[in-house]
C-alpha cells in the first residue's frame, strides 16, 4: 500500500470526524431533539454489532460478559457495568471456555 | 468528569485497544510493511478502517475498494460528530483539534460523562490514541497477546452496553435503543455485507419518529 493511499485514507477519516464538529452550526431545535435521542440507540446498535459481527454470534464468554453488563445497567455506573461484564466473562469462560 | 475519574473510566477500553493494536501491528506488518503500518496507525487512528483496508489489501483489492471501504466505515463519524457538536464548547480551532480524537468509545464517554464533553473527549481520546500506537508498535516488534484477545473482544460490547444505559434518560429512549439493537441484528442476519452501516442506519431510523423522547 502506497504512502499516498494511506495519506488519502487518513485525510478522509479526519474529514469525517471534523465535518460535523467543525462545520456544522448549532442545530435547530427540531434537529436537536432527534440528535439527543441518537446516542443510546447508537451505542445499543454498536453493542449488537460487536455481538454478531462476522455473521454469527460471539463466543459464549462474550455473550455472558454482555449479560453481566446488562444485569448491572440499573446502577447507571459505567464502572459497575464494566465490572459486571468482567464477572460475566469469567463465569462464561469457566462454564463454556 | 474529573481527570482521575475520566482516566479510570477510559482505562479498560484503552487496554482492549492496546490488545487490538498488537493484533493490527502483527497482521499488517507482513502486508503493508513496518513503516506503512506505523504511519497508518499514527495518521488514520481508526481500528475498524485500518483492519478493513489491511484485510482488503491482503485479499488483493485495489485502491478504489480500499477507499470505498474507508468511506463507508467513516459514515459513522459524521453521526457521532453531529450528536456531539451541540455539547462542545469553544471555537472552531478547538473543535478541529478535538475531532482528531473522535472515536466510538471516546465519543460515548464524552456524551455520558458528567463533565464538559470536550474535555472528556480529549482525555479519553488521547489515552486511546496512545494505546493504539503502543499496541501497533508492540505488534510490529513481534509481541503476541493471544491469551487475552477474547477478553479484549468482550470489552467492546460491554462498554457499549454501559454507554447505552447511561445515555437512556427515559423509558422511551430505552425502548428506541432496544429497537435499534434488534434492527441491527436483523439487518446483519439478512445482509452481513451491510454491517458497516447497519448500526448507524438503525440508530437514525429509531430516533426519527415522534416529537418527544
Amino acid at each position: 500500500m502506497s504512502l499516498g493511499l494511506i495519506a488519502l485514507i487518513a485525510l478522509m477519516t479526519y474529514a469525517s470526524r471534523a465535518l460535523a464538529l467543525v462545520a456544522m452550526p448549532h442545530p435547530p431545535e427540531r434537529l436537536r431533539v432527534v440528535l439527543d435521542r441518537i446516542p443510546a440507540p447508537l451505542f445499543a446498535s454498536l453493542a449488537a454489532l460487536s455481538l454478531v459481527e462476522g455473521g454469527g454470534p460471539a463466543q459464549a464468554a462474550t455473550l455472558c460478559a454482555a449479560a453481566g453488563a446488562l444485569a448491572l445497567t440499573p446502577t447507571r455506573s459505567l464502572l459497575y457495568v464494566l465490572a459486571g461484564g468482567l464477572a460475566g466473562y469469567v463465569v462464561g469462560d469457566f462454564l463454556f471456555g | 468528569m474529573s481527570l482521575k475519574r475520566a482516566l479510570i473510566t477510559a482505562a479498560s477500553p484503552a487496554l482492549a485497544i492496546t490488545v487490538f493494536g498488537v493484533i493490527y501491528g502483527s497482521l499488517a506488518r507482513s502486508e503493508l510493511g513496518f513503516g506503512a503500518t506505523l504511519l497508518s496507525s499514527l495518521f488514520i487512528f481508526s481500528g475498524s478502517v485500518q483492519f478493513t483496508i489491511a484485510g482488503l489489501a491482503v485479499a488483493g483489492a485495489g485502491a478504489g475498494a480500499l477507499i470505498v471501504g474507508a468511506l463507508t466505515l467513516n459514515l459513522r463519524n459524521l453521526l457521532l460528530g453531529a450528536v456531539l457538536r451541540p455539547r462542545l464548547e469553544g471555537g472552531r480551532r478547538r473543535r478541529a483539534v478535538l475531532a482528531w480524537f473522535l472515536t466510538d468509545e471516546s465519543t460515548g464517554l464524552a456524551l455520558t460523562g458528567d463533565g464538559e464533553a470536550g474535555r472528556t473527549l480529549l482525555i479519553s481520546g488521547t489515552m486511546f490514541y496512545l494505546a493504539w500506537q503502543l499496541g501497533t508498535v508492540l505488534g510490529l516488534i513481534g509481541a503476541s497477546l493471544e491469551g487475552v484477545v477474547d477478553l479484549a473482544r468482550a470489552t467492546f460490547p460491554v462498554l457499549f452496553i454501559g454507554l447505552a444505559a447511561l445515555a437512556c434518560p427515559t423509558l422511551g429512549i430505552a425502548v428506541r435503543a432496544l429497537g435499534a439493537a434488534l434492527m441491527t441484528i436483523a439487518v446483519i442476519a439478512a445482509a452481513p455485507e451491510l454491517s458497516a452501516v447497519a448500526a448507524v442506519a438503525a440508530a437514525v431510523v429509531v430516533s426519527l419518529p415522534g416529537r418527544s423522547a
